[in-house]
């Protein structure tokens, strides 16, 4: 989800510069294009790297996208989604080859060239094999989207339409499909509806509204402004990730995006020409004379169909994400739940000690108690901690306190009060988080050290 | 070598009955010490406010923020024990530890007074002591150990 700052980004430089943006400059709209074909790909297969193999996994990720990205002509977006995560998994299963058996002092060498030539044999293997199959697939929707026009199946196209969207080849079924067929309908009618299948903003309006409402962490934090972006500014692909992030949403924005269509057959309303981007400005200045009421209804009622569906997919599988630790704010969450319950659960405790164990596979030899200053409640943690691992016969593992401005990324895992923890976080952003709000007797370090035990134990046995 | 943490630092009944003056006879030991500068006190409340140094198992640690580092003189601690459990925040608070550290020096007293803290029968004891000398010599037993 960091990614999403990316996103804007783009969507602000895309809305203001574009030929037919606010502010059209071709100068710098000459960015839009490589920030959309490299950049926004890349970090999308970082950050899937790095879910898997950590920043070694997010390295390979990133040099393997590059073999999809230049091997097609669409923006890669699944191709990233696809290729990132399995290099880091591949590059995983060959390091665990010979992992422990490096002479000590080679082990960079080794690291870096064996992630240096699988990558590049990734990144040919994509190039070769995964972009065509892409662009396939990009195409086949294309035709399919267009058998549906020319047999008056209007509404039915959302359903291939939406998810196309979804995967970033928006650009591709608006110019590609209905501009043409549209441009055909304004000459004999003098508008046309095609023009709204993809721009209407509705759908995507009624998915961040979910999420603003009934989403979790990050994700909800940053839908409000989201909504700007994608309504006003029209630039639809801003909520397309929040729909990735949890695919099943797409029966929202298709419910959305069909309901708009039928609304407009239904009023025989469309447009004078593509609005683009698809603004709500964009779309009611191209709104023919005669058909307001239809477009602005289809715009209301796709945002009220999308946003009642995504409200019930989101509620109902809260609870779930909380528990998987898709909500960003996890351990924030629990933290606060035990303290309105004013009694630590072993229910939510078990949670956070399973999800951030989940989480990372990784060794933890390093812990750092973290505090504002570094004077004073992070040292007396940092004791009490050190003590109960001292006592539980556990080696090798190092606690130390530090204040929040100090931290450098190197811990493994970091312990705050929970008051702390987001601040700690963007410090340490690769780092497993525990929050607490009681330093001496706090359940969690139990649950840190059981951890620990049973890290110890599963390493031993291999 | 001065200790951090000298017997004259140990108060058995502060007349605190509040969070604030709390923090202010935990800054005013270290202050009649010469630990750290008046000015230190000021910064005590600024860390309060930031996030409250409520401990646990009624220890709250009253110190400055990060930036007060200048007003710090040398490394010092004060303890005062509370017949009344204060309120911190909410929190029932009958020890305020004083801090004011330097170059990590106060670590070595203060990890040692986490973990008696850390210890339920431990606190109990310290709140039975009756006079300042014991509950410092508690604090001591376990530094032998």
């Amino acid at each position: 989800m960091p990614n999403i700052a990316a996103f804007i980004a783009w969507g602000l430089i895309t809305a203001f510069f574009i030929p037919t943006g606010w502010t059209p400059n071709e100068t710098v709209a000459k960015m839009v294009g490589p920030m959309i074909v490299y950049l926004l790909p890349l970090l999308i297969a970082n950050t899937g790297g790095r879910m898997v193999y950590g920043i070694r996994g997010g390295v390979i990720a990133t040099i393997a996208t590059m073999g999809v990205i230049v091997g097609s002509e669409i923006p890669m977006f699944i191709g990233a989604m696809l290729v990132g995560p399995l290099s880091a998994y591949l590059l995983k299963k060959l390091d665990s080859l010979w992992a422990g058996k490096v002479k000590p002092g080679f082990e960079m060498l080794i690291d870096n060239f064996s992630s240096g030539i699988l990558g590049a044999i990734l990144a040919l293997g994509a190039f070769f094999g995964i972009a065509p199959v892409v662009s396939g697939f990009s195409s086949i929707l294309e035709s399919g989207v267009n058998w549906l026009v020319s047999n008056n199946l209007l509404p039915l196209a959302s359903i291939l339409v939406e998810p196309g969207k979804i995967l970033f080849l928006n650009n591709a079924i608006n110019h590609g499909v209905f501009t043409p067929i549209g441009v055909q309908q304004v000459a004999e009618s003098g508008k046309s509806l095609l023009f709204l299948i993809e721009a209407n903003p509705g759908p995507g309006l009624g998915i961040l509204l979910a999420y603003s409402f009934f989403g979790l962490g990050l994700a909800r934090a940053s839908a409000p402004g989201a909504i700007i972006i994608h309504f006003l500014g029209g630039i639809h692909e801003i909520y397309f990730p929040y729909v990735l992030m949890k695919p099943i949403l797409v029966l929202a924005a298709i419910g959305g995006g069909m309901t708009g269509v039928a609304t407009n057959v239904a009023f025989q309303t469309g447009l004078r020409a593509p609005a683009s981007p698809g603004s709500i400005f964009a779309v009611l200045i191209q709104t023919a004379s005669d058909s307001y009421v239809g477009v602005i209804l289809s715009v209301i009622l796709s945002a009220t169909v999308s946003f009642l569906i995504a409200a019930v997919i989101l509620r109902a599988s809260r609870k779930r994400d909380l528990a998987n630790g898709l909500g960003d704010d996890l351990t924030g969450a629990v933290a606060k739940t035990e303290a309105l319950k004013g009694k630590s659960s072993s229910v939510l405790g078990g949670l956070t000690g399973a999800g951030a164990a989940a989480a990372d596979n990784r060794e933890i030899k390093n812990i750092v108690f973290a505090c504002d200053a570094g004077m004073g409640s992070s040292a007396m943690g940092a004791s009490v901690l050190r003590n109960k691992i001292k006592k539980a016969g556990l080696e090798g593992i190092t606690v130390v306190n530090q204040a929040i401005a100090n931290l450098d990324g190197t811990a493994d895992l970091v312990i705050t009060h929970q008051d702390l923890t987001a601040r700690a976080q963007e410090k340490s952003p690769n780092s497993i988080f525990v929050s607490v709000d009681n330093f001496m007797n706090s359940p969690k370090y139990d649950e840190v050290v059981a951890m620990l035990q049973s890290k110890a134990t599963e390493e031993a046995s291999r | 070598m001065t200790q951090i943490l000298e017997p004259g630092n140990v108060v058995a009944s502060g007349t605190a009955t509040t969070k604030e003056d709390a923090i202010r006879e935990a800054g005013a030991l270290l202050v009649a010490a010469g630990a750290v500068t008046s000015a230190y006190i000021d910064s005590m409340f600024d860390r309060e406010a930031s996030v409250s140094t409520y401990m646990g198992n009624f220890l709250a640690i009253p110190h400055g923020t990060n930036e007060a580092k200048e007003s710090i003189i040398r490394s010092s601690l004060s303890l005062v024990r509370y017949p009344d459990p204060i309120d911190w925040d909410g929190k029932p608070v009958r020890f305020a530890v004083g801090i004011a550290g330097l170059n990590n020096e106060h670590l070595e007293i203060l990890s040692k007074i986490a973990v008696v803290f850390a210890d339920t029968d431990e606190v109990q004891k310290l709140i039975d002591a009756t006079t300042a000398e014991d509950i410092f010599t508690l604090l001591e037993e376990v530094n032998a150990e």
